[in-house]
């Protein structure tokens, strides 16, 4: 039993000290059995704070130290890290939550607030008289890197995780690379094209031995975990052998009778069966799509490096971390929505800058010459009725800049822009300035009074109550209407699903912290980049990318981690194996094993978290938890009583 | 060149892009020198109240990053410095000229107990708390500051030395002088941040010439766990105020001050403080005076629709004059841009929701090669959309608002950027 804990009361600049009373708290608690110093302080987070409790460790020779402050999710990292550096192992260190658990949650009865903090830093204080040293988990991590993905987020962190040295397969569902911003023509706001950067991109990672490229592949199943996960690898077939002749395959797909619609052009325009994006496209290698496929036979007469007898692959990799890009889903706007699927004239954003960058000399849209353009922007996102209520922050300039960009092209063009507010922040301003001089017109509505799109005699009208003219009806009679629509979440999870990845109010994947951790998950070695955690812009992308490579990367550089040693651990002598345990665990750690005389419950130590879901279903009381053992948390509850 | 003199990066900068960069650079086993000009690192966001959309306090999530940067091994840290110069002798070499500007406190001997604040007799604004109060000559910088040691203003000081007399550890040392040295480096971060709009440049918003005319800095301070009053009150009187106003787009997306752009930020952190203010003052009226709102970030929006369900009120129309009437209180002309009418409305107190600069000067560090500045004077990215963080000079990158306005997550994952892009040129060239 400890006999030297110090503990610190912390004021939290007023968070804690303006509704619990923190001297009173030191008093109670100078008395508690074990406690040799106590201390109030404004900020125990502060640098001048720890440096004093590093002093106080040392110079005291305390054995246990408790921080009453906020939510140990903040800093009880913090408190360790101090512990550990007077010298004292970091496991004698107890957290005692009295801000959001007293403070904030009783601002309104100060005397109950300051009740309830002593009572919660006296059951801490039991906790830590019975504390003992532990050593961290050392494992050892795999200096190689799975990247799930090769929009531009993954193509940049693979080609940057391999220029720093670390292998990387880079896992691509599709059976072209470039994701999303191939898609693109021109962008904003360097008017660099989407498909160049991807080829730059691509061009790079090729010359890398250490970045293995998988295409038509899906991760279908995972164990392990940080340091060593094993994903399994479907690869589909391409049906078509390597070094095949470019001119050849020309021909075959020339000469394929199947047209479906091309998803690439977002359905408006047709591909063949056996089919590339857009020239140049990468791998440079066709596809033959075997769903739309009917097996006529007739490329494979013109092409004999067509083989239909190819078959999927599974293939095994071993990783240290997992880099998660598997990017957004543009909104599908609902039948009838702003005239969608109600007049063919009605198109969304990606089938509008498809249409621009197909057409030339003059704009036409299903063999009718397009004069008046009526952008309806929000569609699919601040929705009041509907589920997404984020806003899809790239919208409002990319359609400013597809309009810009139309008008180039098309000078004899109006644009007519139906907004909500116009959102082109930062430097991106300029765009909307320069379309404004350009003759572009803007019309604004709430979110409550949205534009309609009616369609009379033949005609396609937008109406609106104009705000910026006096909630003025306006009519514009479009002959093209583009619905500005947002980014969404994947609608296929499966991804998600199968790591068990959180995701937030938006649907989309969930950061450990919005604003300092942006990019890492809950799950340890597993990050998130790009529009997968939310909608983001290509530079933003990348940024996001590169962030999420540096941190894979730090997971593993060193080719060694430490982990937790706070975990299950299950005592063999008393284990029946019933398997409710294996049942509960949400990590998968625990399995079954048999020594020749009797079935029991093993724990793989690298993969347990500690959650202690395991400990109530056990009929046997066979698991305990380190740190938090029977004993500890009784006198807790002894404490508090 | 000794050791101590050599370093793999330098960051320029000591704020949360700065610091994030250099943790990620010394995480992975990379020697960092960061040279801060301010006598504490942490930036503007240690400055801050809280922050939007978690409405974590800042301070809260900031220290243990200021306290993981300045306690980290592989992280030099000169407060109070500036970097002169540097020049790029060849890839992976720069050499650079570094100020490190007399505290006239020895650093490791000050406990930061603030007798020598005590006892100086000198009174001048407190730039830490943007104005509002003073402080003294000899003086902390503020609370959370890292180091959270004294410091000696020279330029008010008038060596009466009662602060020495008063220092129980002997460590104010008025006989500092500014050294200069060289370092050597392989690769350079620049992380200088941003400065703040400056409302004297619109007279017709009365900055100044108002004392209930503050700025939304001023107002973070009002609101931040280390505030001056304790409460929230208006410089001129001390009254609590109960009607308020935000004037956004100060000093932004306006061509009359030369600042086209929008500052990406002011939206939301009005926005966060009249979610504060509502709870600090419950019966006060607030109104956010607008052109657009730009809630563009994940959370944001639900966020402003927060607002508007608290009962913030949203005007659009931007503000053309503020005038004092009686009572320190203020006249706000407008034109209300729904009914089509121009308006005046009078207010208790008005906050002017200051919009993002560049801070200048970064470029001249560089003499013999060009650090490429975009017309609005951020630092240029040639490669925008390819690598954000790459400037005109190969080897030196960008982190955080040095590039333009952007908020803390994006300055972190700008951070991450420049960091993974400096580690990979390290690579590159020194393998």
């Amino acid at each position: 039993m400890k006999t030297k804990i110090g503990v610190y009361i912390c004021h939290c600049g007023g968070n804690i000290s303006d509704y619990v009373d923190v001297e009173k708290v030191k008093q109670a608690i100078e008395k508690e059995e074990g406690v040799s110093l106590s201390k109030t302080t404004i900020f125990a987070c502060a640098d001048s704070n720890q440096k004093e409790m590093v002093e106080d460790i040392k110079n005291n020779n305390l054995e246990g130290v408790v921080v009453a402050s906020c939510s140990p999710k903040l800093h009880q990292i913090t408190f360790r890290a101090v512990t550990e550096r007077a010298g004292l192992n970091k496991y004698n260190y107890v957290h005692a939550n009295i801000r959001e658990q007293a403070s904030w949650a009783h601002s309104d009865k100060k005397t109950e607030a300051t009740e309830k903090a002593i009572q919660i830093v006296k059951a801490a204080v039991a906790k830590a008289r019975l504390a003992t040293s532990l050593n961290p988990i050392k494992i050892e991590s795999k200096k190689s890197v799975a990247v799930i993905g090769a929009g531009v987020a993954g193509l940049k962190s693979a080609l940057e995780l391999a220029n720093m040295g670390v292998n990387v397969h880079l896992i691509e569902r599709d059976f072209f690379i470039g994701g999303r911003v191939a898609q693109w023509d021109n962008l904003c706001t360097s008017n660099d094209k989407g498909k160049d950067i991807i080829s730059r991109l691509y061009k790079e990672i090729s010359s890398k031995k250490n970045i293995q490229l998988y295409t038509g592949a899906e991760v279908i199943s995972y164990s392990g975990s940080i340091g060593d996960f094993h994903l399994k690898l479907k690869i589909q077939p391409r049906f078509i052998h390597n070094n095949s002749n470019t001119e050849k395959l020309q021909k075959a797909i020339d000469a394929c009778p199947v047209e479906v619609p091309d998803a690439f052009n977002f359905n408006i325009t047709k591909r063949k069966a056996i089919y590339k994006n857009f020239p140049g496209e990468f791998p440079e290698l066709p596809v033959i799509d075997i769903v739309s496929c009917t097996k006529c036979g007739v490329c494979e007469k013109i092409c004999d490096q067509i083989d239909f007898s190819q078959k999927e692959e599974i293939i095994d990799i071993n990783i240290g971390s997992v880099l998660m890009a598997t990017g957004f889903d543009p909104y599908m706007p609902a039948e009838a929505e702003f005239g969608y699927q109600q007049s063919d004239n009605v198109i969304t954003l990606p089938q509008f800058q498809r249409l621009i960058a197909n057409s030339n000399n003059k704009l036409s849209y299903l063999n009718k010459e397009i004069k008046n353009i009526a952008f309806i922007y929000c569609v699919g996102s601040r929705q009041v009725e509907g589920e997404n209520k984020y806003c899809s922050r790239y919208c409002c300039t990319t359609t400013i800049h597809a309009a810009i960009e139309a008008k180039k092209k098309f000078p004899e063009i109006n644009n007519f822009h139906f907004t909500r507010g116009i959102r082109t922040y930062g430097k991106q301003e300029i765009l909307y300035r320069e379309s404004l001089l350009n003759g572009d017109v803007y019309l604004q509505s709430y979110e409550d009074d949205p534009a309609q799109v009616l369609i009379e005699n033949g005609k396609t009208i937008v109406r609106i109550n104009d705000i910026l003219t006096k909630k003025k009806e306006v009519d514009i009679d479009a002959d093209l209407v583009v619905l500005v629509t947002g980014m969404t979440p994947r609608e296929d999870n499966s991804i998600g699903s199968l790591f068990k990845l959180p995701k937030g109010r938006d649907k989309f994947f969930n950061e450990i912290h919005m604003k300092l951790r942006p990019v890492e998950t809950v799950i340890d070695g597993i990050t998130i980049a790009g529009a997968c955690q939310g909608p983001k812009n290509v530079m933003e992308s990348i940024n996001s990318g590169l962030s999420a490579a540096v941190k894979s990367y730090s997971y593993v550089s060193k080719g060694e981690l430490e982990l937790e040693p706070i975990i299950a651990v299950i005592n063999k002598d008393a284990c029946i194996w019933c398997g409710k345990c294996a049942a509960v665990c949400p990590f998968g750690a625990i399995k079954m094993e048999n020594d020749g005389k009797k079935d029991f419950a093993i724990m793989n130590n690298s993969v347990c978290k500690g959650c202690g879901m395991c400990l109530p279903v056990c009929p046997t009381d066979a698991i305990e938890l380190i740190a938090y053992s029977n004993k500890e948390i009784e006198s807790m509850i002894d404490a508090l009583l | 060149m000794s050791d101590k003199m050599a370093f793999d990066a330098l960051v320029i900068g000591g704020g949360i892009a700065g610091g994030e960069s250099a943790l990620n650079l010394a995480n992975n086993g990379y020697k960092v020198l960061i040279v801060e000009k301010e006598l504490s690192i942490g930036g503007k966001m240690i400055l801050l109240s809280k922050v939007f959309p978690t409405l974590d306090c800042a301070a809260c999530i900031t220290t243990p990053k200021i306290s993981e940067i300045a306690r980290h091994p592989l992280i030099t840290i000169y407060n109070g410095s500036e970097v002169l110069h540097v020049n790029k002798i060849a890839e992976n070499n720069f050499k650079a000229k570094i100020r490190k500007n007399p505290r006239y406190v020895i650093q490791e001997d000050c406990t930061g107990c603030q007798l020598c604040e005590q006892a100086c007799p000198v009174n001048v604004p407190d730039q830490y708390q943007f104005n509002l109060v003073g402080r003294k000559a000899a003086f902390i910088p503020f609370n959370i500051a890292s180091p959270r040691v004294a410091a000696i203003d020279i330029e008010n000081c008038t060596l009466c030395g009662a602060c020495e007399r008063a220092c129980p550890t002997k460590c104010i040392d008025f006989s500092q002088v500014p050294e200069e040295f060289e370092i050597s480096i392989k690769t350079v971060i620049i992380a200088t941040g941003f400065d703040l709009f400056d409302p004297l440049k619109i007279p017709r918003y009365s900055y100044e010439k108002s004392y209930n005319v503050i700025t939304s800095m001023q107002m973070e301070r009002l609101l931040a766990p280390t505030r001056p009053f304790h409460t929230i009150l208006r410089p001129g009187d001390g009254k609590m105020p109960d009607k308020i106003a935000y004037v956004l787009c100060t000093g932004s997306r306006d061509t009359s001050v030369g600042n086209p752009i929008c500052s990406q930020i002011c939206c939301m952190y009005s926005i966060k403080q009249a979610q504060l203010l509502m709870g600090a003052l419950p019966m006060a009226d607030i109104t956010i005076y607008y052109i657009n709102i730009r809630s563009f970030g994940k959370g944001f929006e639900e966020f402003y629709e927060q607002a508007k369900g608290m009962g913030v009120t949203f005007v659009k129309g931007k503000i053309g004059k503020i005038t004092e009437i009686e009572k320190g209180n203020l006249q706000l002309r407008y034109e209300d841009i729904n009914e089509g009418v121009v308006k005046e409305a009078e207010h208790d107190m008005v906050v002017l929701s200051v919009g993002v600069l560049p801070n200048q000067g970064v470029s001249k560090m560089f003499t013999e090669q060009e650090l490429k500045t975009d017309p609005y004077n951020f630092v240029y990215q040639p490669d925008l959309l390819i690598s954000p963080s790459k400037t005109s000079i190969d080897g030196v990158f960008v982190s955080g608002t040095a590039s333009g306005p952007m908020d803390i997550p994006d300055s972190i994952l700008s951070a991450g950027a420049a960091s993974t892009e400096a580690i990979s040129y390290l690579n590159s060239v020194c393998p």
